[in-house]
């Protein structure tokens, strides 16, 4: 068996992880720096960036903004690109949640949750042109179940989720001209401290239909992370506009 | 603007990876990157940096990016 068979492998790229400070962001920042990519971390807390970097192989840097604002993400990349240089890979992982019925959804929590979950990666993604992001790169934005399937109460999540999967497929057609590849990953319950949350508010009944409705149980942060390895590497050369749903067989029943 | 860096502009606003391979004779409209796409972004390009409404007769007409260049100027 050759030992150096890995089509898996991130060695030589760049890659760009949003949401880095926890979660699923904090797990792909770290699992693609062991797959040998030189990751640059986004998230709002520097504190908590810093113990992500503390954990990552190699080379690792961070920077810390709130996606909450558009402006600036432009001169972010610049700046990025300027000191590790250009991009070959991009995870958007930052992500809000609000549980909330549609009857007492304001339009405000529709503008909230778009900006962090989409309109700031799609702020990015226009920003990443030839100068900036390489050709035959990828993009992978983490989307969620609930932008395929319906829960009760995530009517501002799942649309912003929805979003995501719709624009990638636009982005993944006009950027296969520059052969990158733009792709989401749709997870299922993953027992993250946003989820755990979530999970906490539920009544022990509703918590216990949850779990079980997951034939594989609930999720890791790394079954995620493995997805987006997949999808960052050459191993899916030929994958884009796809949404992978990762969700323990949630979404088959 | 010099034609040197109207074509540096013109790449980048078309998103062409290969800037060097461009002069101001060669043909936009064989470039890998030229499209429909191409034509909108070309189109915001004018709008943005010179304040002029590119149109697509403009476009079509236009063979060179020299062509291009002096509408840019003129």
């Amino acid at each position: 068996m050759d030992k150096q068979f890995n089509p898996f492998s991130l060695e030589g790229k760049t890659v760009l992880v949003t949401g880095a400070s926890s979660g699923i962001g904090r797990q792909c920042a770290i699992d693609c720096s062991k797959m040998g990519a030189k990751v640059v971390a986004i998230g709002r807390n520097k504190e908590r960036l810093n113990e992500v970097v503390m954990e990552m192989e190699g080379r690792g840097v961070s920077y810390s903004f709130d996606l909450g604002n558009t402006e600036g993400i432009k001169e972010l990349l610049t700046t990025i690109v300027e000191e590790n240089g250009k991009l070959d890979g991009f995870i958007h992982a930052a992500g809000i949640e609000l549980t909330n019925p549609v009857k007492l959804t304001k339009s405000d929590d529709y503008k909230a949750l778009f900006q962090v979950n989409c309109l700031s990666a799609f702020e990015i993604i226009k920003n990443l042109g030839v100068k900036t992001f390489n050709k035959g790169g990828s993009m992978v934005l983490i989307s969620s179940i609930s932008g395929v399937i319906a829960r009760m109460g995530l009517s501002a999540y799942a649309a912003s989720k929805g979003a995501l999967m719709s624009a990638a497929r636009v982005m993944a057609l006009e950027l296969s001209l520059r052969e990158i590849r733009v792709n989401t990953v749709s997870p299922g319950t993953i027992h993250t401290p946003m989820m755990q949350k979530v999970l906490d508010e539920m009544g022990e009944e509703e918590r216990k239909k949850r779990v079980e409705g997951f034939p594989l149980g609930l999720g890791r942060t790394t079954d995620i992370s493995n997805a987006c390895i997949y999808l960052l590497s050459d191993a899916s050369r030929w994958v884009t506009g796809q949404n992978l749903i990762v969700d323990g067989g949630y979404t088959i029943k | 603007m010099e034609i040197k860096e109207f074509i540096e502009k013109f790449a980048e606003s078309i998103e062409v990876s290969d800037v060097e391979a461009l002069t101001p004779e060669t043909n936009f409209h064989d470039l890998e990157e030229w499209g429909s796409m191409a034509v909108l972004m070309l189109i915001a390009f004018y709008d943005e940096t010179f304040s002029k409404e590119l149109t697509e007769e403009d476009i079509r007409r236009a063979k060179t990016i020299q062509d291009l260049y002096n509408l840019a100027i003129s």
